[in-house]
């Protein structure tokens, strides 16, 4: 039998401790999603309670919401239900940094930062670069699939993460992949839950690929017209050059003119050459550089990790094949020219994938159904990560559905047969 | 449907020509690269993507498995049809549909050769990065199948890494993509999901996969060492010094004394191992990396270290490795080749444990293997025609595939489950574990028809399947 609010709260106390459960309203507003205030928040301690709660909500049918560091929280469409917020903070822990694999494993609750920094103790770090990683954690980018500007040298989270385990809405605890770099035994489920913005499991733990710390970073910006920036990552990718990530700025806020900044790290030596080849092509392309180092380069790219991300307004994410950036962009640059408020972008050119922000007001929708088109033009897509709920309220975030929907809606089925993860955040009502 | 009613079906989709039932025809597609074999029942060989979407449809309607086919080297069993049905080889589906340098990618049928996607694109300075050993022979959609790996997927990943999307035909012949031509689809990543999964979701019609542009500058290096555990030891080091080759591959001494019969003068016929690092990148990069590895090859008591002045001296030292596999003839009759993988940490002390299982079994075992991904390849030697010594080889590749499980490994880094290793996936997942995998198959497959009996820990239910010595085409290596 269901139970009523007040006894699943009895229930979720005596599982988890009634200072793990929050019930007050004025507590409860920090968790709100797309204007939804959840009914209680469970901060379970470990794995094993994660997957209480969901037993119990499963067999109360009350709806869950994962939350990790809550900077991906605005991703996603309006979910039909908020009740219980699960909490991943009290999972926080590194459970092991095997250096000499280049391989760790934490629990899904640790912050990006603070994961960091302890990796950085033996000169290693994880390659991704997400928006505010003092709050991102490790499950919640690897379940909102967040990626930065280096997935161009490093690989994406997908790439990056072997293993992992998960609680599922079902109440199971399930382990795939492992800790070895190489492994095809069964189902590579690791995909599955990469991405699925915790809408089949509840991530608890994962173990992810590192990379050495490199021993020199540095970047070159390159600045004036569109084109020429266009010009000069075509000519950048079809050198020899192997930069971390190049990223196109679009012209807004403190800067007069587009430009490209380009990231490269590793030995000195190499880093040099590439700063010399880039300022080259940069004089060659007609753009004015400058070489950055040390803090002015960790600044310019916290910038762009960080853009869009503090909810100023309407941010689309575009993702187009690489050798139709140039085009792209001008079509963007050409319609923002006519908009009452331009909008902004970053474009990291070596993967395809486009950051545009544009206001916080309804007229900013107008630029959804244009970018669909102008992305389906080559075979690309558009998603609206971010935008205020009465913007969101009766379209879907994730773009016209994909053949594919049956089977993703099969597979919801089977995992989230009550629908109680997310349900309705993922696309097509999912 | 009765049989016959299939086979005129299928003649009707594929043409005379084109399916075989006699058993001196299907006798061709009764095994694979390992060691197992099931006589065939029907095979067919579809033309295109339409006709795979009707054998599909009339299979479904006799009720009949399905048992997708590439080149048929896999080392697992994959394609072997032990529970009779259908083979259905994608062989004459081998063209290269579109190739997109300016998008870094290209479109290709699944019977497309692996080696054939670089060849098309190296004059204009670019690759296919996953290089399994058996390039000159595997198709992409056997890749695909198995996740394949490569000496160079240490550094570039494996096959799940370069593949953007899959056409597939589901098992009521409908035809989606998964992925697509950009990263992030959004959804699910059905994509990732399908790749991997060893034909039983579906087959693979056609795969949109990455390009990549050949590095500046190459260096590569051997390291001769009179002790393994020197060896095991630099490869941790270099891992742990922070640099990542293209490739960090290993042979001990049994290997090196048959390829040093195959050809000689390469590696010192003395040798308890060798290391081949291979670095690319920036000429930079490379000049500092190679002498970075070379240090630590030396101090770690390389006897000698020997780096390729130029490309015909690189290419002799590949020479040997190439030849590992080939040149195993020349140890015994009979190899089997075994796949686990451990953390990289871990190389030292389970190179012993295989040494030491080796012993207890009475079997020699020569390891040629990607060291840099911990990814082991033990061949246990042996000769089918002695009595019982076939079980002791494979009571032998268990112990192995356990001492691997034990140190934080896997029981296949880039072979795949197949048939052969079915009974040892509970090493590793627990019921909930393969329940979670099995609920995915149901979506794609819901009565089971494609490729039964494989990766899933299920006993063969009908037909029978046979163990017979590997037969490994010449021109490939493991
Ligand atoms: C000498 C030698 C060296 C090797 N070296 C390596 C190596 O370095 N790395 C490595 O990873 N592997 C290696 N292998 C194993 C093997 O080559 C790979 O697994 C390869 O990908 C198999 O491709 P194939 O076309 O031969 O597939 P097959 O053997 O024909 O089939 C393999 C699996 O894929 C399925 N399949 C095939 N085509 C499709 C399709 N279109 N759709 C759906 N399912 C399909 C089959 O059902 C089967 O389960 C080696 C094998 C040999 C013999």
């Amino acid at each position: 039998m269901k139970l009523s609010g007040e006894a699943l709260r009895a229930r979720l106390e005596q599982e988890l401790g009634a200072e793990s459960v929050e019930f007050r309203p004025l507590f409860l507003e920090a968790y709100a999603v797309d204007g939804k205030s959840p009914g209680l928040l469970c901060l379970p301690a470990g794995p094993e309670e994660v997957a209480s709660v969901l037993r119990l909500c499963a067999e109360n049918q009350a709806s869950v919401i994962p939350w990790g560091g809550g900077t991906s929280m605005s991703l996603g469409n309006i979910p039909r239900a908020a009740g219980v917020v699960v909490g991943l903070e009290k999972l926080a822990q590194l459970i092991e940094h095997d250096d000499a694999n280049l391989t760790a494993t934490a629990q899904a609750g640790m912050q990006v930062a603070a994961f960091q920094e302890l990796l950085g103790q033996r000169r290693q770090f994880f390659p991704v670069d997400p928006p505010l990683a003092q709050l991102a954690t490790l499950g919640g980018i690897v379940a909102a699939n967040v990626n930065g500007p280096r997935r161009m040298q490093y690989g994406g989270v997908r790439d990056l993460t072997i293993g992992m385990k998960v609680a599922l809405a079902t109440g199971e605890q399930i382990k795939s992949g492992g800790k070895v770099v190489k492994n095809v035994a069964g189902y590579d489920l690791c995909k599955l839950f990469v991405g699925s913005l915790g809408t089949l499991g509840i991530i608890t733990e994962v173990t992810l690929r590192m990379a050495p710390l490199p021993d020199s970073a540095a970047s070159v910006v390159a600045a004036g017209p569109l084109d020429r920036c266009a010009r000069f990552v075509e000519q950048l990718s079809d050198g020899p050059l192997l930069p971390a990530a190049v990223t196109i700025l679009s012209a807004g806020g403190n800067a007069q003119t587009p430009a490209v900044a380009t990231w490269v790290e590793g030995f000195e030596e190499a880093v040099a050459r590439q700063l010399r080849d880039l300022a080259a092509l940069a004089d060659e392309a007609g753009l004015a550089s400058e070489a950055l180092r040390q803090e002015p380069h960790r600044r310019l790219w916290e910038e762009v990790e960080d853009f869009g991300a503090n909810g100023e307004g309407v941010l689309f994410r575009i993702a187009v094949p690489i050798g139709a950036m140039g085009e792209i962009l001008a079509t963007i640059d050409r319609w923002s020219g006519e908009a009452a408020t331009p909008a902004r972008y970053v474009a990291h050119a070596g993967t395809g994938t486009v950051w545009l922000l544009a206001g916080n007001d309804p007229s900013s929708l107008g630029w959804f159904p244009r970018l669909i088109a102008l992305a389906q033009g080559h075979k690309g897509h558009v998603v609206v990560a971010a935008a205020p709920p009465e913007l969101k309220a009766g379209i879907d975030v994730w773009g016209p559905a994909p053949a594919s929907l049956g089977l993703m809606r099969e597979i919801k089925r089977r995992f989230d047969p009550q629908e109680i993860l997310n349900p309705g955040r993922f696309l097509g009502g999912l | 449907m009765s049989r016959d009613d299939l086979i005129n079906q299928l003649r009707a989709i594929v043409g005379e020509k084109y399916l075989l039932l006699e058993k001196e025809d299907v006798i061709v597609y009764e095994q694979d690269g390992s060691i197992l074999q099931a006589m065939p029942e029907i095979v067919v060989l579809p033309g295109n993507a339409g006709e795979v979407a009707e054998v599909v449809k009339a299979a479904k309607r006799a009720g009949a498995p399905i048992v997708p086919r590439g080149s048929g080297t896999g080392l697992a069993g994959g394609a072997v049809p032990a529970e009779g049905g259908i083979v259905l080889s994608l062989a004459r589906l081998n063209r290269i549909l579109e190739i997109d340098l300016k998008n870094r990618l290209a479109v290709v049928e699944p019977g497309v050769i692996n080696l054939d996607v670089s060849k098309a694109i190296a004059q204009d300075g670019f690759f296919y990065a996953p290089d399994p050993s058996s390039q000159a022979a595997c198709s992409i959609g056997g890749n695909v199948a198995n996740n394949s790996g490569g000496p160079h997927t240490l550094a570039y990943g494996v096959t799940t890494n370069h593949v953007l999307g899959v056409e597939v035909v589901l098992d009521d012949g409908r035809v989606v993509w998964l992925g697509g031509r950009v990263a992030d689809s959004p959804g699910y990543d059905l994509c990732g999901v399908f790749v991997g999964s060893e034909g039983t979701m579906g087959i693979v019609t056609k795969a949109a996969v990455r390009l990549m542009r050949t590095r500046e500058s190459v260096r590569t290096l051997l390291a001769v060492f009179d002790r393994t555990e020197a060896a095991t030891k630099t490869v941790v080091d270099v891992t742990a010094a922070g640099i990542i080759p293209a490739a960090l591959e290993m042979m001990d001494r049994l290997t090196i004394s048959a390829v040093a019969q195959a050809v000689p003068g390469v590696y010192p016929r003395d040798a308890e191992a060798v290391l081949l690092v291979e670095v690319e990148g920036l000429t930079e990069t490379t000049e500092r990396a190679i002498r970075l590895v070379q240090t630590i090859c030396e101090r770690s008591g390389a006897r000698e270290v020997r780096i390729a002045a130029n490309q015909a001296e690189r290419q002799l030292l590949w020479k040997g490795r190439k030849e590992a596999f080939g040149a195993m003839g020349l140890l015994a009759p009979n190899y089997y080749v075994q796949d686990g993988v451990v953390p990289r940490s871990r190389l030292p002390e389970i190179m012993k444990q295989v040494a030491e299982i080796g012993e207890r079994y009475r079997l020699r075992i020569a390891n040629v293997f990607h060291a840099g991904d911990g990814n082991l390849h033990p061949n246990i030697l042996f000769d089918m025609r002695a009595p019982g010594e076939l079980d002791r080889v494979i009571e032998a590749g268990a112990a192995i595939l356990k001492a691997c499980v034990d140190a934080g490994g896997s029981i296949t880094g880039e072979h795949g489950i197949g048939l052969e290793k079915k009974a040892y996936i509970g090493l590793l997942f627990n019921e909930y574990d393969l329940e979670a995998m099995a609920r995915v198959r149901r979506v794609f497959d819901p009565e089971g028809r494609f490729n039964p009996a494989k990766l899933f820990p299920t006993p063969v239910s009908c037909g029978e399947v046979r163990r017979q010595p590997q037969t490994i085409p010449a021109g490939l290596w493991i």
